[in-house]
């Protein structure tokens, strides 16, 4: 088999294995509030489920006001559930991250490495939350400064100022993303520590920060167009009137969405393993100790 | 560095196709969409009454107002001076007037406003900066040089820290159909914006501004109240004459008509004249942009705030629907001018408030983006207030749901039928109605209060606007939907008509609404309106079986026989029973329906009279599900989920499908 056969076969398997995961995942955090709409009673009549798609709302609004109850019992089970599935959903990250870096390893060997790195990329995400929840303090005490600084301007500069402050946030924390991302790349492609990595993906994103910026934003980009198309396309589908039919085709350009923004990611993290394999490592983090400092 | 910029180039393309698209959104209508009707000054509906010409064009007039008012907008100040043409129109001799001050209420934290525990009003704010009226020298023609104001009470019945609501004995007893004209010196110092009114840096809005008789009844009480953070208004009608003087920057908007206008030493004077009103509210602010056309044949103008130009224009196209449907539905609207105030934002609790030929609307300047329809909804609310307030001049204290209600059930009659389903959000691929949302935020609370009550009996603010507004409005909508449409609105489109120009009472809103709707209906809406009447329509007992055939011993003209039953399914037929509750007082005929395994469907009907009732059922395939009021014709049914049962496993694709989705959106957003 070829290099590029491979090389296409790995980006491939890798976008699978990210998209039958986070399907599983999504699946498990759905559950509990799946379940809390059944146990209304809403899909009891004729039309099943469809009443809640007619189009002025009225069954919709019924559903909230007699299933709060229910609702807010299923949000905690389904929020914990969240935080779980992100942690667990690193797992299969590494893997995909593995079988980027190609290699002749089978899957076991994969998942066995995959759950190796784990505690180190538990490390690197628990930074990077820290790092963006600081982050959003601070977008949020600039927002109120500038409400306040802007006292006397005119409504809609009071309303875009802060708007642009918290664009700008948003993407210093894409940019902490791809750190992360080129961290997880470093950890995976060079076996280094956490601290390690982070020191590394620094490096890296000093050296070529276009590359690093451009890359993730591409793919964010991407991603945020496929949801906002099929979202789109859910208002084309008359899904509350339509067929067994219809209701697959929606769930079909649903999961197409998901497999596209799915499909860029695996591009740029293929990009940051390029980048951390070309970027000399600092001359502190020996892969030989490095891979100890953090675990 | 040539990879980064064709990356950075992907970005930015995904980034510009994914704002279209989010605009795309934004604006994609439901899965039905309903077109607006186009603007139009012809009635919308076929006439549901052929000829106006005979309406009452006038109101008897009870006590008319010559104002003359300065403002100060540095100090926040106003000086004036009233005539008020007072004429007794009742059947008895009176010793006294009362006034309302309601400026009084945002004087201090004891008032019985601002020590309520609603105090912060419907606005929903407390007073920043107080304010009040003081009431210089009240003189009696003929008798100027006496000044009657000592001779007042000094604070509200009952109440020694509220000075709203005052009585002034007179000085001799005034026959009925004579009259009096009072003088009235006063000062006004303006709170920062509560309860809207007051100002806003220089804006400045005056409602319930100056000296008001409380309405004179026919039996020579007056209806006097103190202000109470629950309730509005309630006063006689008059002639008004209102003489504003303002620094020459300021752009004035006021209820009635513009009749002259000077200018002098930097200062503007304008006359405003409004005949058959019972309040007079003006605006006045030096950034004030404004709109003008002329509607249905009233010159509509609209003032708003610099940036506004979107809601100013979607304010206008409200009225040009709203104008021509209101007229064609509860007679033509008599007057020549229409303002409209759009507060800005730091004037935003100004908004959404009535007066005689002057309404506020409010919104930020974005909201006409994004499907919401709050512009339209406050525009055409406070229009219908015209007719439920303005011609209809009943007791808000006393009757909120005459005015409220009425004008709720009006708006959103209004609003459905220029905007379909998505009459209050059409966007985002959602969209909801008025009734829908009525529905929804009054279900839960038909049994906690009556709705015809006072408001200040109510036990919450919440109560209030669920019961009065959205509860009355869905009364209304389900009798429509039960005893049809256009009887409803015929029912209360001769309310409106008998008594314009006039008071009404709840017990003349139930006249006629017995006359037009009958006595089974009238027995309805009264247990709905004050027998906190409510009711839930459900099914739980569904069975279904194989047709039985006969078996047994049968004896006949060739001698006894007996018969073996035949195998199930031998006849192809199937029998089954279902049997329909119905809890709470309120007793609406239903449709039933039936659904048979091969998709057939068969229909019943219920009067709905009894607890229970029940429905046989015999087709050629099994009885699987049941639906009572498929239709969903009554909105007032306390719980629409138990209206349905299905003895099949209930599967719900559509809330999987989109339910999976979101998850992994979710998960995409913040996972690794």
């Amino acid at each position: 088999m070829s290099e590029s056969k491979r090389a296409r076969l790995s980006t491939a398997g890798a976008s699978v294995l990210l998209w039958v995961s986070r399907t599983l995942l999504a699946l498990l955090v759905a559950y509990p509030m799946l379940s809390a709409v059944e146990a209304t009673g809403i899909g009891n009549g004729p039309d099943r489920d469809a009443v809640l798609f007619r189009p002025d709302a009225l069954m919709l609004l019924e559903l909230i006001r007699v299933g709060a109850p229910w609702f807010a019992s299923a949000l905690k089970t389904a929020l914990l559930l969240t935080a779980l599935t992100l942690v667990l959903e690193l797992a299969p990250l590494a893997c995909a991250l593995d079988m980027l870096c190609g290699g002749e390893r089978n899957f076991r060997a994969r998942a066995a490495r995959s759950f190796a790195v784990f505690p180190r990329f538990c490390w690197l995400g628990a930074v990077a939350w820290l790092t963006q929840g600081g982050l959003l303090v601070a977008i949020s005490l600039g927002e109120a400064a500038l409400r306040s600084a802007l006292h006397a301007a005119d409504e809609r500069a009071l309303t875009v100022a802060p708007l642009g402050l918290v664009a700008l946030g948003a993407l210093t924390l894409l940019w902490v993303n791809s750190v992360l991302d080129l961290a997880r790349a470093a950890v995976v492609e060079r076996d280094l520590g956490g601290r390690s990595a982070l020191i590394h993906a620094l490096t890296v994103l000093r050296g070529q920060p276009l590359a690093v910026l451009g890359g993730s934003y591409a793919s964010a980009a991407a991603s945020a167009f496929a949801y906002l198309t099929a979202a789109w396309l859910m208002t084309r589908l008359n899904v509350g009137n339509g067929s067994a039919a219809t209701i697959a085709l929606a769930f079909g350009v649903h999961q197409l969405a998901v497999l596209f923004a799915i499909t860029w990611r695996v591009r740029w993290l293929e990009r940051a393993l390029d980048l951390c394999a070309a970027a000399p490592l600092a001359s502190m983090a020996s892969s030989a100790s490095s891979s100890k400092d953090l675990t | 560095m040539q990879r980064a910029a064709i990356d950075l180039l992907i970005g930015g393309l995904f980034s510009g196709l994914s704002v279209v698209v989010l605009i795309a959104l934004a604006s994609a209508p439901s899965e039905r969409p309903h077109r607006a009707r186009a603007a139009t000054a012809e009635p919308v509906l076929t006439p549901l009454f052929p000829s106006d010409a005979a309406l009452r064009n006038g109101a008897p007039k009870v006590a008319s107002y010559t104002i003359d008012a300065t403002l100060d907008p540095i100090k926040h100040r106003l000086s004036g001076r009233e005539t008020v043409h007072f004429v007794n129109r009742s059947t008895a001799s009176l010793n006294e007037l009362w006034f309302h001050l309601y400026l009084n209420a945002f004087k201090n934290d004891k008032t019985l406003f601002l020590r309520s525990p609603f105090g912060a009003g419907r606005s929903g704010d407390k007073a920043h900066e107080y304010g009040y009226i003081d009431i210089k020298k009240v003189s009696l023609a003929g008798a100027e040089g006496i000044d009657l104001w000592p001779s007042r009470d000094r604070h509200s019945p009952n109440d020694p820290a509220d000075e709203t609501d005052l009585r002034l004995p007179l000085v001799a007893p005034l026959a009925p159909d004579q009259s009096l004209d009072l003088t009235i010196e006063f000062e006004d110092q303006l709170p920062e914006v509560v309860e809207r009114m007051g100002y806003a840096g220089r804006f400045h809005f005056l409602g319930q501004w100056f000296p008001k008789l409380a309405r004179l009844e026919p039996n020579g009480t007056f209806a006097h109240f103190a202000f109470n953070p629950l309730s509005e208004f309630y006063a006689d009608f008059g002639d008004y004459d209102v003489t504003i003087d303002v620094p020459e920057a300021f752009a004035v908007g006021a209820t009635g008509k513009l009749a002259s206008e000077t200018h002098a030493s930097g200062r503007t004077r304008q006359r405003y004249l409004a005949e058959n009103v019972h309040d007079f509210a003006w605006t006045a602010w030096d950034e004030f942009q404004t709109r003008s056309e002329r509607i249905a044949g009233v010159d509509v103008r609209v003032l708003y705030p610099p940036h506004h130009d979107t809601n100013a224009e979607a304010e206008l196209a409200s009225v040009r629907l709203a104008l021509p449907h209101f007229n064609a539905l509860y007679g033509p609207y008599p007057y020549p001018t229409l303002t409209l105030v759009h507060p800005p934002e730091a004037a935003g609790n100004v908004g959404g408030m009535e007066y005689p030929t002057l309404i506020t609307t409010g919104g930020p300047w974005y909201a006409t983006l994004g499907g919401g329809r709050f512009i339209e909804v406050v525009t055409i609310h406070e229009l219908g207030h015209q007719w439920f307030y303005g011609l209809l001049a009943s007791n808000e204290h006393a009757s909120p749901f005459l005015d409220e209600g009425l004008n709720s059930y009006a708006e959103a009659e209004a609003m459905e039928s220029f905007y379909g389903p998505g009459s209050v959000f059409d966007g985002w691929g959602l969209s909801a109605s008025s009734s829908a949302v009525n529905r929804a935020t009054s279900a839960d609370r038909g049994a906690d209060e009556p709705v015809a009550q006072g408001a200040a009996d109510f036990a919450t603010f919440r109560n209030l606007g669920a019961l009065v507004y959205s509860r009355t409005a869905t009364v209304l909508q389900t009798m429509g939907r039960v005893y049809g449409e256009r009887r409803m609105l015929h029912a209360v489109g001769s309310y409106a008509r008998k008594f314009r120009f006039l008071h009404p009472s709840p017990n003349d809103f139930s006249s006629v609404m017995q006359e037009e709707l009958g006595p089974e209906a009238a027995t309805v809406l009264s247990s709905a309106l004050l027998a906190r009447g409510t009711v839930d329509y459900l099914v739980r007992d569904v069975s279904s079986a194989p047709a039985p055939s006969d078996a047994g011993v049968f004896d006949g003209p060739s001698g006894r026989k007996q018969k073996k039953p035949d195998p199930p399914h031998a006849a192809g037929k199937y029998v089954g029973r279902v049997v329909i509750y119905r809890h709470g007082a309120l007793q609406f005929p239903v449709d039933i329906e039936l659904v048979c395994e091969d998709g057939s469907r068969q229909y019943r009907h219920w009067d709905g009279r009894g607890f229970t009732h029940d429905v046989d059922y015999a087709g050629p395939s099994e009885l699987v599900g049941v639906s009572v009021d498929p239709e969903q014709r009554i909105l007032l049914d306390d719980d629409l989920t138990n209206n349905w049962l299905t003895t099949k496993t209930v599967r719900l694709p559509r809330v999987f499908e989109r339910g999976l989705f979101a998850a992994e959106l979710l998960l995409g957003t913040l996972g690794p």
